[in-house]
């Protein structure tokens, strides 16, 4: 019997049409704010992540996009030698995932923010979350949760009891379960493994508004961590008094999923009946400088797939469209 | 809208249910007995999903369950991504190498060319690599403690409760790969696109199937 997965959607009339407008629509909500769309090649030549799809153009091994914001940084770094302007792009990547009834081809549009480093992030980061904040209205989406995490309340404990790499990534991966349980498995016979395994107690507790952060008190890590729990605190403050209506704000104190990625807060969009965020993005100042350019960057991407999964599935969630 | 609690089937699904019995979760007796998929707990608006241990993970991964109760050996055979809110602590086995009684670790750590039949692949897999020992994994659905019987295997990975159904059949346990029990899981989707209505329902859960 042929199996046929992984799975590659065809989207049919509303679909490609549901498509088009969702991308048309944030695009344009982009270039208001000034983002200028930039759209990197759908074969990527450089060494390729794990999850890639692979296919030979003659004798050299190349993969499909899997990735915008990695796609775009390598045009960029080779292209510019100054930050460019601010960038929006929308199109398919190609990811396999552990899933296998997750389709492979997915449509997302997301934006980039990139500067020379020592610019304002605070600011840039400001404007990245009014962006994100506006996606839902523009999407039609009526209710929606945006999750505000900082992995920095993970890390640095991390760092401070000096668990070795392997261990820590096993770590991170039980917190990214929700399961404290888990991490005190993977940290085996590390020393701090009864200190970490308490924190991560703390930080699998359910999203909620500022007092979620009230447990962290009783965390064995509360002194180190007083400082990041007030920027967190600031942020989602700030943030707390632009949520646009239909647009609930949360904490969620273990979205440690991408560690090594982003360098600072993170932003989840989720909604009732999605089985992904919908849309996720954050600061991630390191990818540039491995790349050899002193530049910092910040950006999100909507997971256009995703949205699209959620109107087959809860229509009642969304505006009725014309 | 409604929330569905997926629950095994089973000799897990039998200490769930027990559990359950008398709480504001508990499925209704007389749905329980019929062929009803949707079966009502004393909780409106809460419903119970019977479902086979090893197809469990997947209806919650996939939404159509918000919440699950499963062992943690199924779940490491799985790459679901599920969250795993809590350990449950009942159900509890050992998940074992296991040999005729008269053959040691050592006999087999020496085989030019072992076999192990299992259940459990990937965590046989993983404790071989651990070991840096290389087998030949032969995957069985069922009855896996006659491989060694009837020279299938050298042996075998498997859940260990008591040891009664090993020692019927003349087998030792030779080395405990994981320790597993039951866990409350919950789709990722599901949890963290409504964590006002699921947190508090898991927490409950978790305090009912714990006592």
């Amino acid at each position: 019997m042929a199996i046929r997965t992984p799975h590659f959607p065809d989207l049919l009339f509303d679909a490609a049409s549901r498509l088009r407008m969702w991308e048309s629509a944030l695009l344009r909500l982009l270039a208001d704010c000034g983002y200028k769309e930039l759209r990197p090649s759908l074969v990527m030549r450089e060494p390729m992540a794990q999850s890639a799809m692979r296919l030979f153009d003659q004798d050299e091994l190349v993969g499909l996009r899997w990735d915008f914001t990695e796609a775009l940084a390598r045009l960029l770094a080779s292209r510019f030698a100054e930050p460019p302007p601010r960038i929006a792009y929308a199109g398919a990547v190609f990811r396999r995932s552990a899933a296998s009834w997750e389709a492979v081809e997915r449509w997302e549009v997301g934006c980039e923010c990139i500067q020379a480093s020592g610019g304002d992030a605070a600011e840039a980061d400001l404007d990245l979350a009014r962006m994100l904040m506006a996606v839902p209205a523009a999407v039609g989406l009526k209710r929606s949760l945006l999750h505000l995490g900082d992995a920095a309340l993970w890390r640095r404990p991390l760092e401070a009891e000096a668990v070795p790499a392997p261990l820590a990534a096993a770590a991170t991966r039980a917190l990214h379960q929700r399961a404290p349980h888990r991490v005190r498995e993977a940290l085996e016979d590390h020393p701090s493994s009864t200190r970490i395994a308490d924190h991560a107690a703390f930080l699998a507790s359910e999203p909620d508004g500022l007092s979620g952060l009230d447990a962290l008190e009783s965390s064995p890590f509360a002194a180190l961590l007083a400082p990041d729990i007030e920027r967190l605190i600031a942020r989602f403050q700030t943030l707390q008094a632009l949520m646009p209506p239909g647009v609930d704000l949360r904490l969620d104190l273990a979205d440690v999923a991408d560690l090594d990625f982003y360098t600072g807060p993170t932003l989840r969009l989720w909604a009732a009946g999605a089985t992904a965020s919908l849309a996720a993005g954050g600061r991630y100042d390191l990818l540039y400088p491995e790349l050899g350019k002193p530049w910092q960057a910040a950006g999100f991407c909507v997971r256009l797939s995703a949205l699209l999964e959620l109107r087959d599935s809860r229509p009642e969630l969304f505006e009725a469209t014309p | 809208m409604t929330v569905l609690i997926a629950l095994p089937k089973g000799r897990l699904g039998d200490e769930t249910l027990a559990r359950l019995a008398g709480t504001p979760f508990a499925p209704d007796p007389a749905a329980l007995k019929g062929r009803v998929l949707h079966i009502p707990t004393a909780t409106p608006g809460v419903e119970a999903l019977l479902l086979k241990g090893a197809d469990l993970p997947r209806y919650v991964a996939g939404g159509v369950a918000a919440l699950g109760v499963v062992g943690s050996d199924t779940l490491d055979e799985l790459d679901a991504d599920l969250l795993e809110l809590s350990d449950l602590g009942f159900g509890a086995c050992r998940l074992s190498l296991c040999a005729k009684a008269d053959v040691s670790l050592d006999d087999l750590r020496t085989k030019a060319h072992l076999r192990i039949a299992t259940k459990f692949p990937k965590a046989t897999a993983r404790w071989l690599e651990r070991e840096e020992l290389a087998a030949e994994l032969l995957p069985l659905q069922s009855s896996v403690e006659l491989a060694p019987l009837l020279g299938l295997a050298d042996a075998i990975v498997d859940l260990v409760q008591t040891g009664g159904t090993l020692k019927a059949h003349g087998l030792a346990e030779l080395a405990v790969l994981a320790r597993t029990s039951a866990r409350l899981v919950a789709g990722r989707g599901a949890y963290l696109g409504d964590p006002a209505r699921l947190g508090p329902l898991a927490r409950d859960l978790t305090t009912v199937l714990r006592a």
